[in-house]
């Protein structure tokens, strides 16, 4: 009887067992056997390199060049005493920084420990023949990132650099890895989907301790597509010396059909410094800098836009019959609104509306802007495509802002005053805009209420980008657009005109708009010009912004010098 | 029958042994961390096992009756020379050199155990149980003083700290407590009293031996730990799935990240490499093995000979349930080998030593 008894808990014993061992090899038999195949593999990533990016003349703006990298695989180390001596000798760096560099990198056996980055040709042919006494040692090459023009472009560009530890999370589904390089700002970031090479990879089988038993296989990796921009290195150079040392911007863009021929933003940066920097101060600086170099302030950079406003002014005006292109003001110097004294540049006297675009005149606008009332004007504001984005192809775009009476209510700031209606009327207080919406503002102007798409995109690897072309016409009437480009060509060409100094130039065919926006803080006003130029060779439209340049003159001087260089080279 | 019984059970030693060495080759040949010198000591030992067993069978039991008292008592007083001057492994003291062999006392204790035991519960006692002091002497005869006795060595086991040997120690006692034939109201009441005295027993463990059952609880707490083992022999055992990875395929195995593989968790390589099938079969071996020594208890008159016998018994059965479930993660670990399988001298030996028992009871079962 306990015998039996015995028997049954042991059959009990034994069938408990049995029945975990079907449970844990056929039940979760799978999902273990995936467990023990993710133990034993480890991919070793091999970057890929980006594609180039070019210019529209095919003149290469974003290359690879060849670095070597000294790398040490832990697994094969050995006297690591001895190798770190003679890797401090050969780099003429001391032996103990090579060792906290060596520990602080080393990661798994078989995944090679990278030394030095992108040392000289000489240094990677002594170590490479010194191979043999150190089989730990080896000499990688790699593609790294090399802008040739420097900082031609920069901002159109962007840089590279390793992914932030965000950027990882979020990317790691899409095949980023760890050690991706991706694009920062710019081109780089914005078709870093085309630009990144395909990574490959090595797979090896691993023991427990991470060292590489063999390999299993190979995966070449596959260079990225190159990308052609509309950019004109030519124009951006011309852009670059014009504007010297001077803060601002340049925008050129083709009018037909969108294409940013220029667009330079002043202080520059060489995207160099971002690749694999030996000395990080460089990059620390530049962000550091209080002008922010690294903002492209074609896009990013919001400013009141000043007098280019009162070409939504005109329009608004003559689009609501509130004026007529005959419609005159007495220009006093000066505007009296009860108490406060609105100031004006120059007694202009009598002023019909032609004659207040080409002279500026603020007293006409500030006659206009009560006519038409804030609403009327944001409306108009926005209808062409001010604190709105252009969605140009390029990451970082702001929009910038139309007040309002709605939003100033909403916003719980108090009531909107009839003084608020004279300073939007000049382009003054919180209005703000990017110099792109004013490229594109001109261009409406200057083909009749036809807007385009601005973009830096012309084709990608041999497949042209044509999706640009935009058949939106915006609802102003051709005769109030064709008064308004009557006074914009009379600012250039009229004897009184704001932007007289460019005056009559042969084969070209220039009009537009000066804007003087004040600052605060008793710093220079900031100077403008926008407009648009009809050239033998092609039409463009423009913007120039000297920030805190001063008098808008020093705009339209630039503008003149660059658009006879571009004249020079053919370009229009 | 009887001589069939016996080559049952040769056949079933024999084929658990074989399948031992097989699964030992393949976790230590072509392997830096295993000597392949393990594969031939095993070999050995089973080649000196299978003549032992056959020494041990043509021995009549009943000299072991009248060693048994002896036996144990210079056993106890090895445990004592371990603690005292043994030599270290794995941070446990658990082997002592005498003159030139190096063993292990623990596992000859098992044998020493059951000796004791099958001497003294087979000894009759007149019993007087009308009325309370009766009752109290049985209590203390049959239960507390066997177990004082028993707890002598299991105290000195625990302490080297080996806490595998010292519950399979006591899984002993209660087996032949019970098959002694005591009433099962006294084994109950005795079981009951330890299970409540169990949570106090959590102040003597060492740190490593608290680590290893928290970690059984979730061996997650600590991967690269103590739990290492048991998430990397669960894998290796799940992975083998149902006919295995094969022969040195099993990657767990062959690329170390399996540690004590070819001791303690010798069965992961049988999972890996021969899969579910090759499980049952040595499962099988050892069921029927045990099945085999029940049917020797169940024909033997002579209550020590049936005794040595339920004690093999239940020392097999635990060995193999405890040391198979820790693999798969259902026990804790705690050090124990697979008997017949897992490599180490002592433990092979006293397991064919035993079997030897099964096989010169059953023989001199019709001289009574």
């Amino acid at each position: 009887m306990r015998l039996k008894i015995i028997r049954l808990i042991t059959g009990g014993l034994f069938g408990f067992i049995v029945a975990g061992l079907f449970y844990t090899q056929v039940i979760q038999g799978e999902y273990f056997f995936r467990l023990s195949v993710n133990n034993r593999i480890r991919v070793v990533p091999m970057e890929g390199w980006r594609g180039q990016i070019k210019d529209r003349n095919g003149k290469v703006l974003a290359d690879n060049r060849l670095s070597y990298d000294v790398m040490v695989t832990p697994q094969e180390i050995g006297d690591s005493a001895e190798l770190f001596r003679f890797l401090g000798a050969a780099l003429g760096v001391s032996e103990q920084s090579i060792a906290r560099r060596y520990g602080r990198k080393k990661n798994a056996p078989f995944a090679p420990v990278v030394i030095a980055q992108d040392i000289s040709k000489e240094d990677a042919i002594i170590i490479e023949e010194n191979k043999y006494r150190f089989p730990s040692l080896s000499v990688q090459e790699s593609y790294r990132r090399f802008y040739p023009l420097g900082e031609n472009s920069a901002h159109v560009l962007g840089y590279v650099g390793k992914m932030s530890l965000a950027q990882r999370d979020r990317f790691k589904e899409y095949g980023y890895s760890m050690e991706s390089v991706v694009g920062y700002s710019g081109v780089e970031e914005y078709y870093d989907n085309y630009l990144r090479g395909e990574e490959g990879g090595l797979q090896i089988e691993v023991n427990s301790r991470g060292q590489q038993v063999r390999l299993l296989g190979v995966r070449q990796s596959q260079k990225g597509q190159d990308v052609t921009l509309t950019i004109d290195s030519e124009v951006q150079q011309d852009a670059l010396e014009l504007l010297a040392e001077r803060v601002g911007v340049v925008i050129v863009m083709d009018m037909d059909s969108g294409e940013i021929l220029g667009m330079t933003s002043s202080p520059g940066f060489d995207p160099n410094i971002f690749v694999g920097s030996r000395d990080a101060s460089e990059i620390n600086q530049i962000f550091a800098d209080p002008l922010a170099p690294a903002i492209n302030r074609a896009i990013t950079g919001l400013f009141p836009p000043g007098s280019v406003f009162k070409v939504i002014m005109a329009t608004a005006g003559l689009e609501t019959k509130k004026i007529m292109p005959g419609t005159s003001f007495v220009c006093p110097g000066f505007y009296q609104l009860r108490k406060a004294v609105f100031r004006c540049t120059h007694v202009h006297g009598t002023q019909d509306l032609i004659g207040a675009l080409a002279h500026s005149c603020n007293v006409y606008f500030y006659n206009v802007g009560l006519l038409l009332g804030a609403d009327t004007i944001t409306h108009y504001a926005r209808l062409m495509g001010l604190g709105e984005k252009t969605s140009i192809d390029l990451p970082y775009e702001r929009e910038g802002s139309i007040p309002s009476r709605e939003q100033r209510r909403l916003e719980g700031r108090g009531g909107w005053h009839a003084g608020d209606t004279l300073n939007l009327s000049i382009g003054q207080g919180e209005v703000q805009v990017t110099p792109l919406q004013l490229v594109r503002l001109m261009t409406m102007v200057a083909r009749s209420g036809w807007v385009v798409q601005p973009h830096v995109i012309k084709a990608i690897g041999d497949t042209p980008v044509d999706k640009f072309v935009d058949e939106r016409r915006i609802k102003v009437d051709e005769e109030t657009l064709e008064t308004v480009r009557k006074g914009l060509r009379g600012a250039v060409a009229d004897a009184e005109g704001t932007a007289r100094v460019i005056g009559d130039l042969p084969d070209l065919y220039v009009a537009g708009k000066t804007g003087t926006a004040q600052t605060s803080g008793g710093r220079k006003n900031h100077a403008w010009f926008a407009g648009y130029a009809k050239g033998k060779v092609r039409n463009i439209s423009f913007c120039v912004l000297l920030e805190h340049g001063g008098s808008s003159y020093n705009a339209a001087v630039l503008t003149k010098d660059l658009l006879l260089r571009m004249q020079e080279k053919k370009i229009l | 029958m009887g001589r069939d019984l016996e080559k049952k059970i040769w056949l079933y030693t024999i084929g658990i042994m074989i399948i031992g060495l097989i699964a030992l080759y393949s976790a230590s040949f072509e392997n830096l961390r295993v000597s392949r010198q393990v594969f031939y000591d095993q070999l050995g030992c089973a080649v000196l096992g299978l003549v032992l067993m056959y020494l041990i069978s043509r021995v009549d039991y009943r000299h072991f009756y009248d060693f048994a008292y002896i036996f144990y008592a210079l056993n106890v007083l090895l445990l004592f020379l371990v603690l005292v001057g043994g030599r270290h492994a794995l941070g446990a003291r658990r082997w002592i050199d005498i003159a030139g062999i190096n063993f292990q006392p623990s596992e000859v204790t098992k044998i020493a155990v059951i000796f004791l035991l099958a001497r003294y519960f087979s000894k009759r006692r007149p019993r007087f149980l009308f009325d309370v002091i009766g009752k109290l002497e049985v209590v203390f005869t049959e239960i507390i003083f066997p177990f004082l006795l028993t707890g002598l060595s299991m105290g000195l086991i625990f302490k080297q700290p080996d806490l595998g040997t010292a519950i399979v120690i006591f899984g002993i006692f209660v087996a032949m407590l019970f098959a002694g034939g005591l009433k099962a109201r006294y084994v109950l009441g005795f079981l009951g009293t330890i299970v409540a005295l169990v949570p106090f027993g959590w102040h003597f463990l060492k740190s490593y031996q608290k680590d290893r059952l928290l970690v059984f609880l979730n061996p997650n707490i600590d991967p690269l730990g103590a739990g290492y083992t048991v998430i990397q022999s669960k894998i290796a055992v799940g992975s083998g799935q149902i006919f295995g990875k094969g022969w040195f395929a099993g990657t767990q195995a062959q690329l170390n990240f399996l540690p004590e593989r070819h001791t303690d968790f010798i069965f992961s390589v049988i999972g890996e490499e021969w899969g579910l099938v090759g499980a049952l079969t040595l499962i099988y071996c050892y069921y029927q093995l045990i099945n085999c020594g029940l049917d020797v208890a169940q024909q033997l008159k002579d209550k020590f000979a049936m005794l040595m016998a339920v004690g093999v018994v239940s020392i097999l059965t635990l060995q193999v349930v405890i040391n198979i479930g820790m693999v798969m993660g259902l026990f804790p670990v705690v050090g124990l080998t697979l008997p017949l399988v897992s490599y180490g001298r002592t433990s092979f030996l006293a397991f064919a030593i035993m079997i030897g028992f099964l096989l010169g009871l059953n023989k001199r079962r019709t001289v009574f």
